[in-house]
């Protein structure tokens, strides 16, 4: 048994284990042991890892092996699945217990996730593949669906996207068999890029579409805020650090491995000047943006993250479809940056849930002297969200920057700008509503939330700021996922990157950065007077007094001036969109039953067959 | 093994019907189910033997063409297995009156000698009488529920199946007209001087639409909702499950051995695309589980017909792979829904009163979309790869449909199971939600679909074993040649030598 | 590595120093144009002192305070990685963009310590600052686009090498005029002065991110502004006017940069927050973007 077999043993003995007794008390220390050893197995393994078994069906080859590029997802996956579950497996599990919940299921739902991310990444061929990719789509779906009837009906609304994603990939793989001839991805790697631009063209418009479903990418992003937001805490936090992030693996390999880059370059829509690749790099930036200014007028926490989470999608894929090496190498550090510091504020988010019942941006406020702890995470977790320095959110938006100032792209790297400030804006927001501001009397009395859920996050933000510091620990797993799938390979430091052009050190920036807090920390705490701390309520109120009874908290309609300019630019477009579909496919199925239901159906089969003689014979 | 076997499979289950009645009434209820397992066996041993080599029986000891033939290769062979098996697992067990349940049992083996007939038959005469029937069985089992409703779909039912039948006479008896001979392999050697003109596709076009009938072929399967809806869940089981498929089976039979034309192809390949799309979009709107599988049904055998348009061992197997596949999954679902009638609002909570039910429906669901790797994926995927390595752009359009019927089969049937899954009804709707154990299935129901999961879930496990026995069943059915010379060894030794 | 502390300790020390005198100029020419005398020469340093002495200090809590330490900080830091004459700091190790987004740091860090002072004028106060943040850094990065695309290189000690190189000809203002000119409108808006300065208030009673400020932390965000003014300045003498060639001509230029939007701003009213959007992201926009087709055509 070699260790590509052992870790996939691993996940499906852990998903048994959850069904079997997911609920009890030993259940999370047993798994979280798995995750951790999947993850030293993982991280010590030479690559490629094999899987010793193979099958063969219908005439193709079913194998699993996975490389440098599998290896840096199925790290972020198991990691986020390892986080997900500390913090399930104290008293949030309790709790989510009591309120008539399954954690059996949740604890399998995560583990069927697990497993199937598993086979996914580790696919050598595209069946496997697509076993992999609808064992994802449904272990998803599980996720998504626990934790009452919102969670379900939300995750009901990912059905027609992810069957519809299915489908096309599905259409995809046929076409590939039927035009290449084989379906082994080394193999396609070599023959794919040699089709004609016609069938190059409709293959990638079929997995393009496929994949962008799940990553969340415009115009099919509507399902995924619901889905993860409302999904049960934990769950959450997993699917929105990694699980949309199949979708860019599966850009990746498709753009990148299996018809290359330049290759998608070819496909011109206007001659010189947009091209298919064109085409993906705005669709990247619109993700970006739109989402994100989105997310800024959400007021539920978890739909705001859950927002932001797809706008976060488009930095990555954008900085794939550049394809030099600091783009792609921002654009794959990112996905592992914005996993930590997501699942961090996603957890910190349900954490402040556990305390107050509530996420709604207008009912909190003033929680930092009561949850210190939760509060620094969310701190930190939105200044890597906002992708500001020193956090590792910096490192990775900072690289596909560079790589498009190098390439000369005005334009796009404006709408990532665009959105970077945007997602300041709305981050400034979350915490404000939450932690800042006024405490409300009926929070007065809250608690910190317990160490089972503290520790996780807290290690998160940890990770993100350790990795923001000194990116180049996470840039070696970049390097080796860049190598595998045939990228130009970042010639990182432990800092940053050295170049002529422009390097990014990161050690000194962040030196230098707590260098001047410290003397700031300096000045303040050491000249002048001593200052006093005075209660919430001793404050400037235009000449009254002010009681606990007064709401003094500016929360909602937070950026009113800038919502009287770009206000009327939310049009809904996509919501209707997705309501005209359903609307189309409504009206058709009520045609369709018309036809079951008519009348004389005897007189129908007698046209029918008189119709049909005449067309044989005229045939 | 002796080919004289293959006669026991049609008599002795038509024999056990007519002397039902007779036996004593302490062994009564044992007769059929045993007559039923010996059939099963018979079709087990059969299958193992036609693996190599198919088995031909001249009844009577006459030659063909003269005398009656019964054919049996590894596709006719299973699905005796299958109708002996699945009949057994839909076997109207109690819970009625003696009297009605004497009825019942004779004429569900008499549809069962039917349906056994239907595969094994060697000639189109043999085929329009077991056809009727089953048909004539169908319509007194449709019946068998004595609700008003029942009885005006199975009117309706009849109206469409008699003139389906009629339609099909006058089918074999153009063909018997052109060419002077019923028997398959006979027809199969002549058919390319006679039967490829206008009006030999025209008998098939007849044939086909009343075949159609008992298939669900678009145009002539308006009866099915009704029918499905109204009829007993094992009466609907049997009838989508099984009649359907051997319909389905003597088509692509004709298809390959008479009539191996583009022109028939392009028609099953249009009627099936039609059949998908109105069958699984109007299912995308049904309020009741029954009608909504029924419909669901439809657009699967629109999926087979697709698959056997496409030319070839590949089309075949697809054809297999889905009717088998439907074979299993639809009569379960039919099984499970027996207790689910109504609106769909009253299943809500349904999967707390009855958890292994509605695990058992999100199973069934699963496969029936194709999520792999659950065999309806198979299924699916040598659909699609069948369709994608044809030239002809009409069987690329095919192809889309199944993707985008694919799509609205996912979301009414996982809209089934978020239904199940949620909340229960509060408030004003309460009042209509069965409480208690009205909506939870009977033992017997959960029993018959568990080992239809069971099977299911064998075959996903065993799925790269399958492969195999699958190539070979449809590399046999394909080989039309190989059928005439099995058959008519002198004729086609002659065509042979004049070629 | 000695060399390069020193170089840290100074390089705030006398940004803090250039930016002291900006205030006290900024103030004399309101005064001028007010027909008033203005301030005395250390009247800022008077102010910062008074501001730290004094003996009523209220914090609203921690953060409060940390808020005040990270926009102090933050520039501290922001201060090393721009070049001034003889001094590099660390600009090769971090260049233009990286520059522009710890200068977002101070920001993030008094928006914190508003937020927790849980007086509703003070958020009102940020949501426009955060706002008016958003419309100036936009045009701000295509300008910085331009002139790295120009350039070649986002680090700032090479562009001002390629500046001095060939003296005012080769000058980001003679190579790039509509940038500059873009880059002008948009440092105007930057340094919050009329009639960008709506998230302030000043004239409202007490609508403005200043509302629970006193003692220490008002005197901190007086350190903060003496930084703003001068990291503003010296990052456009740097991209346009060929930075530091000495001491004196560094000076000057800097003290020019802020003297022009200052001597436009007191005699014009207030835009309302969505009209600095509006004119933010239409002149500078325009101008930045057409600067941006020539430099690449």
């Amino acid at each position: 048994m070699n260790a590509l077999d052992l870790l996939l043993s691993l996940s499906a003995l852990m998903l048994l284990a959850a069904f079997l007794f997911g609920q009890t008390r030993v259940y999370p220390w047993l798994a979280g042991i798995l995750f951790t050893g999947q993850l030293v197995l993982l991280a010590g393994s030479d690559l490629p890892m094999a899987a010793g078994v193979g099958l063969e069906i219908f005439g193709q080859q079913v194998g699993w092996q996975l490389d440098g590029f599998g290896r840096y997802f199925a790290l972020i996956t198991i990691g986020a699945a390892l986080a997900s579950n500390v913090y399930m497996g104290g008293e949030w599990g309790e709790r989510y217990q009591a309120d008539g919940h399954s954690l059996r299921w949740l604890h399998a739902a995560l583990a069927g996730n697990v497993l199937a991310m598993l086979l996914l990444l580790s696919s050598k061929d595209l069946i496997a593949f697509f076993i992999g990719w609808e064992l994802t789509s449904w272990a998803g779906f599980l996720l998504m669906a626990q934790g009452g009837e919102r969670a379900l009906r939300a995750a009901l609304r990912y059905v027609p996207y992810a069957m519809g994603g299915a489908m096309a990939v599905l259409g995809g793989l046929v076409l590939t068999l039927s035009w290449t001839g084989t379906l082994d991805l080394l193999e396609l790697s070599r023959v794919m890029s040699t089709l004609g631009n016609g069938q190059l063209a409709l293959l990638l418009a079929l997995f393009a579409i496929g994949f962008s479903i799940k990553m969340g990418l415009l115009p099919f992003h509507l399902w995924q805020a619901p889905a993860y937001a409302e999904a049960a805490g934990p769950g959450t936090a997993f699917l929105g650090a990694i699980s949309a992030r199949m979708g860019l693996f599966a850009l990746g390999i498709l753009l990148v491995k299996l018809m290359t880059l330049s290759r998608v370059a070819d496909l011109a829509f206007i001659d010189g000047l947009f091209t298919a690749r064109d085409l993906l790099a705005w669709v990247a930036a619109l993700t970006i943006v739109l989402p994100t200014f989105t997310a800024l007028k959400q007021n539920d926490a978890r739909y705001l993250l859950a927002w932001h989470g797809i706008g976060q999608g488009g930095y990555m894929l954008l900085g794939i479809v550049m394809g030099d090496a600091t783009g792609s190498a921002g654009g794959l550090l990112h996905v592992f940056n914005y996993a930590t510091y997501q699942a961090a504020l996603v957890l910190a988010v349900f954490a402040v849930m556990h305390r107050t019942g509530t996420a709604d941006l207008n009912s909190l406020g003033g929680l930092v002297t009561r949850m210190p702890l939760t509060f620094l995470v969310m701190l930190l977790g939105i200044i890597g969200l906002a992708g500001l320095p020193p956090m590792n959110g910096f490192v990775s938006k900072w690289l596909v920057y560079r790589s498009l100032m190098v390439e000369g792209r005005p334009l796009l790297f404006l709408m990532t700008v665009i959105g970077t400030l945007g997602t300041i804006l709305s981050v400034y927001k979350l915490i404000h509503n939450t932690f800042l501001g006024q405490l409300r009397a009926e929070h007065e009395h809250i608690r910190e939330a317990p160490w089972s859920m503290t520790v996780p996050m807290l290690a998160l933000v940890i990770l993100a700021f350790v990795t923001g510091v000194a990116p180049g620990l996470a840039l070696s797993w970049v390097a080796e996922a860049q190598a595998a799938l045939g990228l130009p390979v970042l010639a990182y430091t432990l800092g940053g990157i050295e170049s002529p052009r422009g390097s990014l050190d990161m050690l000194w920036i962040v030196g230098v950065l707590f260098a001047g807090f410290g003397i700031g920390a300096l000045l303040f705490y050491g000249a002048g007077g001593r200052s006093k701390r005075v209660h919430q309520l001793d404050n400037y109120a235009g000449g009254h007094f002010l009681s606990a009874d007064v709401r003094y908290h500016y929360s909602d309609h937070f950026y009113a001036g800038l919502m009287h300019r770009i206000g009327p630019l939310y049009r809904g477009s996509f919501t209707w969109l997705e309501s005209a579909v359903a609307s189309a496919t409504d009206l058709a199925a009520s045609l369709m039953q018309a036809w079951y239901r008519q009348a004389v159906p005897a007189l129908t089969l007698l046209v029918a067959a008189v119709l049909g003689l005449g067309w044989m014979v005229w045939r | 093994m002796n080919p004289s076997f293959i006669a026991l499979v049609v008599a002795l289950p038509l024999l056990a019907a007519f002397l039902l009645p007779l036996v004593p009434k302490v062994l009564r209820r044992l007769v059929g189910p045993l007559v039923l397992l010996v059939v099963a066996a018979l079709g087990m041993a059969l299958w193992q033997a036609s693996l190599s080599e198919p088995l031909v029986l001249a009844v009577g000891g006459f030659r063909p063409p003269l005398g009656i033939v019964f054919y049996v290769d590894s596709v006719a062979a299973l699905f005796v297995l299958a109708v002996a098996l699945v009949t057994l697992l839909l076997w109207p067990w109690g819970g009625d009156a003696s009297e009605n349940l004497d009825r019942k049992q004779s004429l569900t083996l008499v549809l069962a000698a039917a349906c056994a007939g239907l595969t094994v038959s060697g000639d189109l005469f043999n085929v329009y009488v077991f056809y009727e029937l089953a048909a004539v069985t169908s319509y007194g089992l449709a019946a068998g529920s004595r609700t008003a409703a029942a009885q005006v779909a199975t009117f309706r039912y009849v109206i469409l199946g008699s003139l389906g039948s009629l339609l099909a006479l006058i089918g074999i008896t153009l063909i018997y007209f052109r060419s002077g001979t019923l028997n398959l392999a006979h027809l199969a050697d002549l058919a390319p001087q006679t039967l490829h003109d206008p009006l030999g596709l025209a008998a098939f076009f007849l044939i086909l639409l009343g075949l159609g009938v008992k298939a669900e072929l678009f145009l002539v399967n308006t009866w099915a909702p009704e029918v499905y809806a109204t009829a007993e869940a094992r009466v609907s089981a049997l009838l989508a499950g099984l009649v359907s498929k051997l319909a389905l089976l003597v088509v692509a039979r004709l298809l390959v051995l008479v009539f191996p034309l583009p022109e028939a192809r392009e028609a099953l390949l249009v009627l099936g695309m039609l059949g998908m799309i109105s069958g699984e979009f109007a299912a995308y709107r049904a309020r009741d589980i029954k009608r909504m599988l029924a419909w669901s049904s439809i657009g699967q055998l629109g999926a087979a017909f697709i698959a056997f348009a496409i030319p070839g061992p590949a089309g075949v197997a697809a054809g297999l792979a889905i009717a088998l596949h439907h074979l299993v999954v639809k009569p379960a679902l039919f099984l499970l829904a027996e207790r689910w009638g109504g609106s769909l609002a009253r299943l809500a909570g349904a999967a707390r009163r009855s958890p292994l039910g509605a695990a058992l429906f999100a199973l069934f669901a699963l496969s029936l979309i194709g999520v792999p790797p659950l065999p309806g994926f198979w299924a699916k995927y040598l659909l699609l790869s069948g369709l994608a390595a044809q030239p002809d752009n009409l069987y690329l359009l095919a192809g889309l449909v199944v993707l985008v019927t694919t799509v609205v089969e996912a979301v009414y049937l996982f809209r089934v199971v978020g239904v199940m899954y949620g909340r229960e009804a509060k408030g004003e709707d309460a009042g209509l939600t069965n409480t208690g154990s009205a909506n939870t299935q009977p033992a017997s129901a959960l029993a018959g679909s568990g080992v239809f999961a069971a099977l299911l879930l064998a075959a996903a496990l065993a799925a790269p074993l399958l492969a195999a026995p699958l190539g070979r069943m449809a590399t046999q059915m394909s080989d039309g040649a190989a059928y005439v010379a099995r058959v008519l060894p002198s004729t086609a030794t002659l065509s042979g030598a004049a070629q | 590595m000695m060399h390069i502390l020193i170089e840290l300790a100074v390089m705030p020390l006398v940004a803090f120093t250039i930016g002291m005198f900006m205030v006290l100029m900024m103030r004399k020419i309101a005064a001028k144009i007010q027909r008033r005398v203005g301030p005395p020469l250390l009247q800022p340093l008077y102010d910062i002192v008074k501001l730290y002495a004094k003996k009523t200090q209220s914090s609203h809590g921690l953060l409060h305070d940390i808020g005040i330490v990270m926009a102090v900080g933050g520039y501290i830091a922001a201060e090393t990685m721009l070049p001034v004459p003889g001094m590099n700091g660390i600009a090769d190790k971090a260049g233009l963009l990286t520059l522009a987004y710890v200068t977002m740091i101070p920001s993030l860090g008094l928006a914190l310590g508003v937020g927790q002072c849980a007086n509703p004028n003070g958020s009102i106060g940020i949501a426009r600052a955060l706002t008016a943040m958003l419309a100036y850094d936009i045009p701000f990065v295509v300008i910085i686009f331009g002139a790295s695309w120009f350039y070649g290189s986002n680090n700032l000690i090479e562009v001002i090498a390629a500046q001095q190189a060939g003296g005012i000809a080769s000058w980001g203002v003679t190579k790039m005029p509509l940038l500059a000119i873009a880059g002008l409108f948009t440092l105007y808006a930057m340094l919050g002065k009329q009639p960008f300065e709506i998230y302030v208030a000043p004239a409202e009673i007490a609508t403005g991110p200043m509302v629970e400020m006193g003692g220490k932390h008002l005197g901190g965000l007086f350190v903060m502004q003496c930084f703003q003014l001068f990291t503003a300045s010296a990052v456009y003498v740097s991209m346009f006017l060929g930075g530091g060639e000495n001491w004196l001509f560094f000076i000057l230029k800097l003290f020019a940069v802020v003297a022009i939007p200052m001597s436009m701003a007191f005699v014009f009213p207030r835009y309302r927050t969505e009209d600095v959007l509006a004119v933010v992201w239409r002149w500078p926009m325009v101008l930045g973007l057409a600067g941006v087709w020539l430099v690449m055509h």
